[in-house]
């Protein structure tokens, strides 16, 4: 199978990419209602990315913050953070870092590492360090006890990034491990994911 | 007045919101970027659309400035003390640099929230169309717009269901978390696998062929259109020529 920016964007590609920033979109208000401590709103961009391979991923990532700009602009500008996370979560697939446990926590570290790099620029330049939400008080307390304004930026995004993006990529690689076979034959990227199943004569599967 | 602004051409409406971008980052000072939210005002009340856009506003950019007041205020580098109390100081650099960038955010926040407001999607993305974007490019944003609130839904009918299986989504953290699992991973799975029905029915209409395709829709250009675009680009004309010479 060929892969490449071109080739990557088939109809069944292109259809993903709605879905994606759907699932994104949906994780996040699941999220909100089971009040957990955590966002998940990547989870959507990294399975697209995963199957569909990574420019497919870096165009659900940027999409879903455009289409949130629509009725919320501030989240414009940082579609490139989560183009950066698409991006890289499809070459941490292409490159089989999303198959084994410890492969996969160490990818998740990486993504968030990634991501607060591309979004304390924005978040510094854009917004004087502020998001409007929870985290600015963590990045008050930095910025009291004497930090600059670009360390307590970043450490901050990276302390609450961490945990939401290791759950997160864990979670997506779960979910893509679970889709049938016949599916994943038929993405660029799916082969990877793909499991043999044992079968007894019957059909029925072997644990 | 208020059909004649909803029935401006998509594309006229962007140029507004490109105009107030230029005309922003030229412009010094705050106190012209600051006037563009009234200006958005006033066209959302006279378009009927006041208070969806106060609203969606509010809610957006509120806290957002706020913050920035108040951590760039005691935070930022500078010399002129205002208040200060405890470890912390109020700097008048601070307050100073804090105007500057809401002013900037208010104004481009306000502009792109009035554009969607005064605009349906529909007619933006058949502009768009006509503009020469790929339909690839269009139906992905399409059916993200139309995708969305139907997940939503589902995602409600998927919890409805678990939950009569049983499966707890209240208590204490772990009971919650438990919960993910069976409503996400559902979710997800099910919409993946239905993308395959999606492309066969895409297929059978035509989506991948080469010809030209009509519409349905008809989207006139009228002569306010030219009246508003000639407008701004004089006013973006003013502007750039002021900032030159000042």
């Amino acid at each position: 199978m060929k892969r490449g920016l071109k080739k990557d964007f088939t109809l069944l590609a292109i259809t993903m990419i709605p879905i994606g920033v759907a699932i994104n979109v949906v994780a996040y208000q699941l999220m909100t209602i089971l009040k957990m401590p955590i966002y998940l709103d990547v989870i959507g961009t990294c399975i697209v990315a995963m199957v569909a391979g990574p420019w497919v991923g870096l165009v659900t990532g940027g999409l879903g913050n455009v289409v949130n700009g629509m009725l919320n602009p501030v989240s414009i500008p940082f579609a490139i953070t989560s183009m950066a996370i698409g991006l890289t979560a499809g070459y941490l697939s292409k490159y089989r870092m999303l198959v084994k446990p410890w492969r996969i926590i160490v990818s998740g570290l990486l993504i968030a590492v990634v991501s607060s790099a591309t979004s304390s620029p924005i978040q510094v330049i854009l917004f004087g360090g502020v998001t409007g939400q929870s985290g600015d008080i963590v990045m008050a307390t930095l910025l009291a006890t004497g930090k600059q304004i670009w360390t307590a930026v970043f450490s901050q995004t990276l302390l609450l990034g961490v945990v939401d993006k290791v759950l997160a990529i864990l979670a997506s690689s779960l979910i893509v491990y679970k889709m049938t076979p016949q599916f994943l034959s038929k993405m660029h990227y799916g082969d990877i994911y793909m499991r043999s199943k044992k079968m007894n004569r019957k059909g029925d599967q072997v644990k | 007045m208020k059909k004649s602004i909803l029935d401006l051409y998509p594309t006229t409406k962007l140029l507004g919101v490109l105009f107030v971008f230029i005309s922003i980052l030229i412009v010094p000072g705050y106190a012209y970027q600051y006037a563009i939210l009234p200006i958005c005002m006033v066209i959302a009340l006279l378009a009927g659309v006041l208070q969806s856009f106060c609203s969606l506003f509010f809610k957006g950019v509120t806290l957002i400035v706020l913050f920035i007041f108040i951590i760039q205020g005691f935070f930022y580098p500078g010399e002129t003390v205002l208040w200060s109390g405890w470890i912390f100081s109020l700097k008048l650099e601070g307050l100073n640099y804090s105007l500057l960038l809401t002013s900037k955010i208010v104004a481009i926040t306000a502009s792109i929230i009035l554009f969607f407001q005064i605009t349906k999607t529909k007619d933006l993305i058949i502009a768009l169309e006509k503009m020469g974007t790929p339909k690839k490019v269009t139906y992905v944003i399409m059916s993200t717009l139309q995708i969305i609130p139907q997940m939503r839904k589902q995602l409600n009918v998927i919890m409805d269901a678990q939950r009569s299986r049983g499966v707890e989504t209240e208590g204490s953290l772990m009971i919650r978390a438990k919960a993910i699992v069976p409503v996400l991973g559902t979710l997800i799975i099910s919409s993946f696998e239905n993308t395959q029905e999606r492309v066969i029915t895409l297929e059978s209409r035509a989506f991948t062929t080469q010809r030209k395709k009509t519409n349905v829709t008809v989207l006139p250009k009228g002569p306010l259109d030219t009246i508003v675009r000639i407008v701004l680009l004089l006013l973006l004309v003013l502007i750039i020529w002021k900032g030159v010479i000042g």
